[in-house]
């Protein structure tokens, strides 16, 4: 038997409708999402940690009414600077390579530098092309790399994105 | 809700306390929250909730039981019999078994899983005394368990593993044996039993007859001279590792040779245990069927008595996560790669030069050597606060400052800041050891130590002989120590941060559309660092020649007298491919737009900041800045990039200064590399700059296929 080609989702981009968190409904679809594609366990607790404190940090993305993505974030002070964190990001397999997780991403990060924060920051696995490519594209440079991160043994990078400096007012000048 | 109080009360009421059936009220709290809300407490958040568990569920709760509640339940239900099989021949391809399937989980251990999960997952191993009876079982595993906490205790004390440290923990595990300290004698006793044994076999297949009286190992006597191999060198090859680490542990290197032939002994018996898997697959009397190469034990077979869920609630409260034993063929290879490191690390004849030392280091991490390996070697090099246990790091800076003998005795070694600096070398040759990505980290961190203590020493010493004019003798010897090891730690500063530069290459930090400013940093690092150096050298020629004069020249014009050294004009070659890596790319991106990622969210600038933070905090070098990068590359175009071949100089360079290393083959050998980079690129920049602009199918990608951290231009048409 040969194998099913991976099915892909037809849709045009603007079909897809990006919302901030918006309470206890989206709960569950987001826990559904992580759960589903990523491996780590995560409690009830850890998502509401992010979704209460920080709601309007997580974004969700539907296409017809289906959640098919979202982004997880929270921000904070952090040793003098004050710091976002992208902590999960998924878009469901037949949604993927259409910059849907690039959308999520952008408005998270978007609403961090209006929010304040210097910088924004992440792990991945080194072996994540995709996430690598994502972050590139939108500014981060790979920080760090942490040996064996991730308990399969695969290092890590740490993701850096750091804003400009908030543009000053200049001053009138001094000699008309 | 029933109101019955719990049946079994496993933590008894006393005096005080009495069991109550909290029921109702959580039911009643369950009734007036709402969803989504919390009960929280002044200690316990949203942050603290995250640490809950939800009990029961298996990817969380680690007291899951999976198989067996405990190691006694799982013994009493006949998961590690003893003997393994009444049928002795059955009893020995098991035993085997269990001994490839220790040295899979060994390698597993080294490679970064935890000891729980990996050789003590060992069932026999978790209660060693019930062994007593199988005396080849029972000394196997002692060694086990000796030569596991004899490596446990030697890199617990390298401490180069900050991020390795599953692989120190041995909570719980019973890594301490009475009497494990005699595991060798034990060993040697199985060993020559079964000697003899194969002696007597192959008497017997000779037809000759022996005196002795011997039980054979199994029952059937085709099968036990291909038995007793079998067993003889799994046995040696444990009883060898052991004395190699035994070896190197002894104080000043005093072990090393003794260490080598061992290493040698270790590689041989590897060998044979390789060569053994056939006669073992052969005597199974089935054709084993499946992909062998997988497999954690010659046979092919699973061994019995493992199992790695027994331990688990030892490591965390969440469940480990499962994890992959290496094949056993990998793990022969892993040791034999691990023994080859280790015999380089015993070759080396602890040279009491720096330099020499710092360029081994170096070379050593190239082949990527393992957390063992490179504990090993930090442990030889940094012992009792000393170089090799017995050089004094002042001695060995003011070695390495070209400095006379006699000054390592000076009282300036008391100075606080000497004090300090002696400290930063050896916190140096430490990082030199750890692996790549922590050792990058520490490099910038320490960076501004490096800086720091710079500074301090020049301030020590423009206080002592600022405005004097010195006359005294022992002022002299003061400046000159001053002078010389100030110049040697600005050398030194900027070779970290080389060091630092260079291998965000290999960490893979840089993106393509980073490589310009990472060449052009490295170009104003190396330029620094030749400077240095050059300096550094002169200086110490001055020491040879110029003994008897009192009028002291500038180190510039010394610098002008001498020709340059070699060891500069390897470096100047380094700067020629920076520059012309720079320009070439300044080109491409000014030209045709390629190699810049222009984001939604921030500019260039702030990754040239983020990635050269560190050192720009430390000022390494001065005037150097982003500004100054874009003045540098803003004007490059294809018609400048025509005009001068950095790439032809590179090749120059290093064709003239070969045969100055021709007794060094490492430099060689990375010499070869660079003119291979200097010839590619230089072709590639030719065909560029004619065809560049005009040619949009041309695809031009940045490959590190030659060299390390020089990259070599790759042109073609897509």
């Amino acid at each position: 038997m040969e194998a099913m080609p991976e099915e892909k989702a037809e849709f045009e981009e603007a079909e897809i409708k990006y919302v901030s968190y918006g309470g206890e409904h989206h709960l569950p679809l987001i826990m559904n999402l992580v759960d589903q594609e990523l491996s780590e366990p995560y409690s009830i607790f850890t998502y509401r940690y992010f979704v209460y404190l920080w709601p309007q940090l997580s974004f969700l993305a539907f296409h017809k009414g289906k959640c098919v993505g979202t982004v997880v974030c929270k921000m904070g002070e952090h040793r003098n600077t004050f710091r976002g964190y992208i902590a999960m990001l998924v878009v469901i397999k037949p949604y993927r390579g259409r910059g849907i997780a690039t959308e999520l991403v952008t408005r998270s990060i978007r609403m961090m530098m209006e929010s304040g924060c210097e910088e924004v920051t992440l792990e991945a696995e080194v072996t994540n092309k995709g996430a690598l490519a994502l972050y590139g594209r939108l500014g981060f440079i790979r920080a760090k790399r942490l040996f064996h991160y991730y308990l399969n043994g695969v290092d890590a990078f740490r993701l850096k994105l750091l804003f400009p400096p908030p543009r000053q007012e200049l001053s009138p000048s001094l000699d008309t | 809700m029933d109101g019955h109080s719990p049946k079994l009360a496993s933590i008894p009421a006393s005096d005080s306390t009495v069991w109550a059936d909290a029921s109702p009220l959580l039911q009643a709290a369950c009734t007036g929250l709402r969803d989504g809300e919390l009960i929280h407490g002044d200690n316990f958040n949203l942050f603290a909730a995250m640490s809950a568990l939800e009990i029961m569920d298996p990817k969380m709760d680690s007291g899951i039981v999976c198989t067996y509640y405990s190691i006694d339940e799982a013994i009493e239900n006949g998961a590690a019999p003893i003997p393994i099989s009444l049928d002795s021949t059955i009893d020995v391809q098991r035993t085997i078994d269990i001994m490839d399937h220790l040295l899979a989980c060994e390698a597993a251990w080294h490679k970064g899983h935890s000891l729980a999960q990996t050789v003590f997952s060992c069932i026999y191993l978790l209660r060693l005394d019930r062994t007593a009876p199988h005396a080849l079982l029972h000394s196997y595993c002692r060694v086990i368990r000796a030569t596991c906490k004899a490596v446990v205790s030697v890199v617990s004390d390298a401490r180069a593993h900050e991020e390795e440290d599953l692989f120190t923990m041995t909570y719980g595990l019973p890594l301490n044996g009475d009497g494990d300290d005699k595991c060798l004698s034990m060993l040697n006793a199985v060993e020559e039993t079964i000697s003899r044994q194969l002696r007597a076999c192959k008497a017997a297949s000779s037809k000759r007859r022996l005196p002795e009286d011997l039980e054979p190992l199994q029952s059937n006597s085709n099968l036990e001279e291909g038995f007793c191999k079998a067993l003889l060198c799994r046995l040696r090859f444990r009883k060898h590792f052991f004395h190699v680490l035994a070896c190197m542990k002894r104080p000043q290197g005093r072990g090393l040779e003794s260490a080598r032939k061992h290493i040698a002994s270790c590689m041989t018996e590897l060998e044979s245990i390789l060569k053994s898997a056939d006669f073992i697959r052969s005597c199974f009397g089935e054709s084993y069927e499946g992909d062998i190469d997988d497999k954690t034990t010659a046979s092919g077979r699973e061994p019995i008595g493992f199992d790695a869920m027994l331990n688990s609630r030892l490591s965390a409260p969440t469940p480990p996560r499962a994890i992959k034993i290496l094949s056993w063929k990998k793990a022969v290879q892993y040791f034999v790669k691990l023994l080859h490191d280790l015999d380089v690390i015993c070759s080396y004849p602890l040279d009491p030069h720096l330099e020499s030392l710092l360029r081994f280091v170096v070379q050593f991490q190239i082949s990527q050597p393992d957390l063992v390996a490179r504990s090993h070697l930090q442990l030889l090099l940094v012992q009792d606060g000393k170089l090799y246990g017995r050089d004094p790091f002042f001695a060995v800076i003011t070695k390495a400052a070209a400095l006379p003998e006699a000054t390592k005795n000076h009282d300036i070694q008391k100075n606080e800041s000497i004090l300090q600096l002696g400290m930063l070398v050896m916190n140096l040759l430490k990082i030199l050891c750890t692996n790549a990505a922590w050792q990058r980290r520490k490099h910038g961190k320490f960076l501004q130590d490096w800086r720091v203590i710079y500074v301090q020493l020049e301030l020590a010493f423009r206080n002592e002989f600022g405005e004097v004019s010195s006359s005294s003798n022992d002022e002299n010897i003061c400046m000159k120590i001053f002078q010389h090891i100030l110049l040697w730690v600005e050398e030194k500063t900027y070779w970290i941060a080389f060091r630092f530069l260079i291998l965000g290459f290999e960490l893979e930090l840089y993106s393509t559309s980073e490589y310009c400013m990472v060449y052009w940093y490295l170009y104003a690092v190396l330029t620094k660092l030749a400077e240095k150096t050059h300096l550094k050298i002169a200086v110490s020629y001055d020491i040879a020649k110029r003994k008897g004069k009192k009028k002291k020249d500038s180190p510039k014009d010394l610098a002008r007298e001498s020709r340059i050294p070699p060891a500069v004009l390897f470096l100047q070659c380094y700067i020629c491919l920076a520059e012309g890596l720079t320009m070439i790319l300044a080109a491409l991106r000014n030209e045709i737009s390629v190699f810049q990622s222009p984001g939604p969210f921030n500019t260039e600038q702030e990754k040239f900041v983020q990635h050269f933070e560190l050192l720009q905090r430390a000022c390494i070098p001065d005037h150097v800045s982003y500004p100054s990068y874009k003045e540098s590359t803003t004007h490059a175009c294809f018609s400048t990039l025509a005009m001068y071949n950095y790439f032809k100089d590179a090749q120059r360079i290093a064709k003239e200064v070969k045969s100055s290393f021709s007794n060094d083959p490492d430099r060689l050998a990375e010499l070869r590399k660079l003119e291979q980079v200097a010839e590619h690129n230089s072709v590639a920049q030719n065909l560029i700059c004619r065809l560049g602009a005009l040619d949009p199918s041309l695809k031009v990608s940045f490959e590190l296929s030659h060299h390390p951290f020089f990259a070599t231009v790759v042109v073609k048409r897509s």
